[in-house]
């Protein structure tokens, strides 16, 4: 599903933000990415999304080589990723339903769609009593809630999550790994960047760790730190 | 697309309402800007118009000699109706003149003359005024003339300063229309500024840059179209207003002089309203581009 050959990004030739990186998720895996602050996490979120491109090094994701795809392209590409962001990114003047139709609407989804799927996925994240709400009147964790349902309305092949749970508390956390989880086990391949410890370990999925850029551990059902019993692949 | 069409539709809709405080900024400032543009495109025309008048009403005085003959008198007004650049010639004769002599001198130096000492003479209006120093030189030498007048430093006075005062509101009506476009598109970056969330949103959750722009344009469009209409009326307002100023009686009076015609008001107004339509879609789309670069 996701193919990094020898990739390496550099921002204004300072030191590299990923180097020399190569790795395959294939579909249906969940994955966590893991590494310090800086360590190159995001950088490899936003080439995922194409906000940015390689310096060095070939990308493929769904099939498609994302060098030669043209700019006109990339929303295309977009519509099948969905994004969940550690600050929701909600829209403040859209109620819960507005802001998860609006995913739908973009891409041209005819009314009938959005009426019957906006419910269909808010129940699943257990906001079906608060399709009106503003963002501003629900807790943080709610609001993580309406970006998963938002990010997986259109049911896409890869969700991308980037530290989805480094603002809520524990309790809150745990729930929304159980919906990624149960987004995971429709087929979706998950990549999440997250600095929680705790989480990581407790799911036992694969772990991809970052240092300064480079890929240092690739470990399938791995823990946040080293961990000597479980298998790796690097 | 109707889908498309009704979401765009119902997004301009709300988010002119829900920026209204933005969309009446850019409003305001629209139709400041294009009223000054308006206003100075009137004067321009004015200008144009005064001059037109004053170019009508230049007039050439060929004076014939006391001692000459009929034939020569009736030679030089033959050869004066025939040519091209003369518009109209008038033949006055010695009472006539002697009755005009008569205004335009005091009593004391009026008395000393006679009839039979005035010259006969040809007042002939030129097509252009520039012309007037062509028919000075054609007839000077002429046999049975005994001079030709022209207020040719006059002519020429005045051709400057028109030209000048057109110049002058020509420049006036660019540089406000370059600052009425920066300030506008500087609103609309402004109210799409604000809004940069939003779009980095929409971008991320797969939305074309045309379905992102197009909501944009027709709100900024909404608005250049909604200034330039205030500005229309009141330019057309300052148009009324400077017409009532004029004595339709006194042709001569300058505020009767620089009133702009019907359809120079009409392309004034179309010039506006095009402006303002152009700017706001062009401009909003421009300021919405550094956005889209996601």
């Amino acid at each position: 599903m996701i193919t990094f050959e020898n990739v390496t990004k550099i921002y204004k030739a300072e030191t590299p933000a990923l180097d020399n990186v190569s790795v395959d998720i294939d579909k249906g895996e969940f994955v966590f990415l893991v590494g310090s602050s800086g360590s190159g996490k995001t950088t490899f979120l936003r080439l995922l999304l194409r906000e940015e491109a390689p310096s060095k090094g070939r990308i493929i994701e769904a099939g498609r080589d994302l060098g030669s795809l043209p700019k006109w392209r990339v929303p295309f590409l977009r519509r099948n990723i969905g994004c969940v962001f550690q600050d929701f990114r909600l829209l403040p003047n859209k109620s819960v339903f507005e802001n998860v139709a609006f995913a739908l609407e973009v891409i041209g989804r005819p009314k009938s769609v959005v009426k019957s799927q906006v419910p269909q996925v808010l129940e699943l994240v257990g906001l079906g009593q608060k399709m009106e709400r503003l963002p501003s009147e629900l807790s943080g964790g709610e609001q993580q809630r309406v970006a998963v349902a938002r990010a997986f309305v259109n049911r896409p092949l890869i969700l991308l999550a980037d530290e989805p749970t480094g603002n809520l508390d524990p309790t809150t956390s745990e729930g929304i790994m159980t919906l990624l989880d149960r987004i995971n086990r429709t087929g979706t391949t998950v990549v999440m960047a997250t600095h929680d410890k705790q989480m990581v370990d407790r799911m036992r999925r694969r772990v991809l760790e970052l240092d300064h850029g480079v890929l240092v551990r690739d470990q399938s059902r791995g823990v946040y730190g080293i961990d000597d019993s479980a298998g790796s692949q690097a | 697309m109707p889908n498309f069409s009704d979401y765009a539709f119902r997004e301009t809709v709300s988010n002119l309402w829900r920026n209204r405080l933005m969309t009446i900024a850019a409003i305001l400032t629209v139709t400041i800007s294009l009223t000054l543009v308006g206003a100075a495109l009137l004067l321009k025309q004015g200008a144009a118009n005064a001059a037109q008048i004053w170019q009508r009403d230049t007039q050439v005085s060929v004076w014939m000699a006391p001692t000459a003959s009929p034939s020569e008198i009736a030679a030089v007004g033959s050869q004066l109706n025939q040519l091209p650049y003369v518009r109209a010639c008038v033949y006055r004769g010695q009472a006539y003149d002697y009755e005009e002599a008569r205004k335009l001198l005091t009593p004391a130096e009026f008395s000393v003359l006679r009839v039979g000492d005035m010259p006969t003479s040809y007042r002939c209006t030129p097509l252009q005024s520039q012309d007037a120093q062509i028919i000075v030189n054609r007839f000077m030498t002429q046999p049975g003339v005994q001079n030709v007048r022209a207020p040719l430093q006059q002519i020429h006075a005045m051709q400057q300063t028109i030209t000048v005062l057109q110049w002058v509101f020509l420049v006036i009506a660019l540089v406000l229309l370059l600052s009425a476009a920066v300030l506008i598109i500087n609103t609309i970056r402004l109210a799409i500024f604000a809004r940069r969330r939003e779009i980095s949103v929409m971008k991320l959750v797969g939305a074309t840059n045309w379905f992102i722009r197009i909501p944009f344009m027709a709100e900024g469009l909404t608005q250049g179209i909604l200034g330039s209409g205030f500005a229309a009326l009141l330019v057309y307002g300052l148009h009324v207003w400077l017409n009532a100023l004029g004595n339709p009686n006194n042709p001569n009076a300058i505020l009767t002089q620089i009133s702009v015609h019907g359809w120079q008001m009409f392309w004034t107004e179309a010039v506006l309203f095009g402006f303002g339509a152009l700017i706001g879609g062009v401009g909003s789309s421009l300021a919405i581009r550094r956005f889209l670069d996601v």
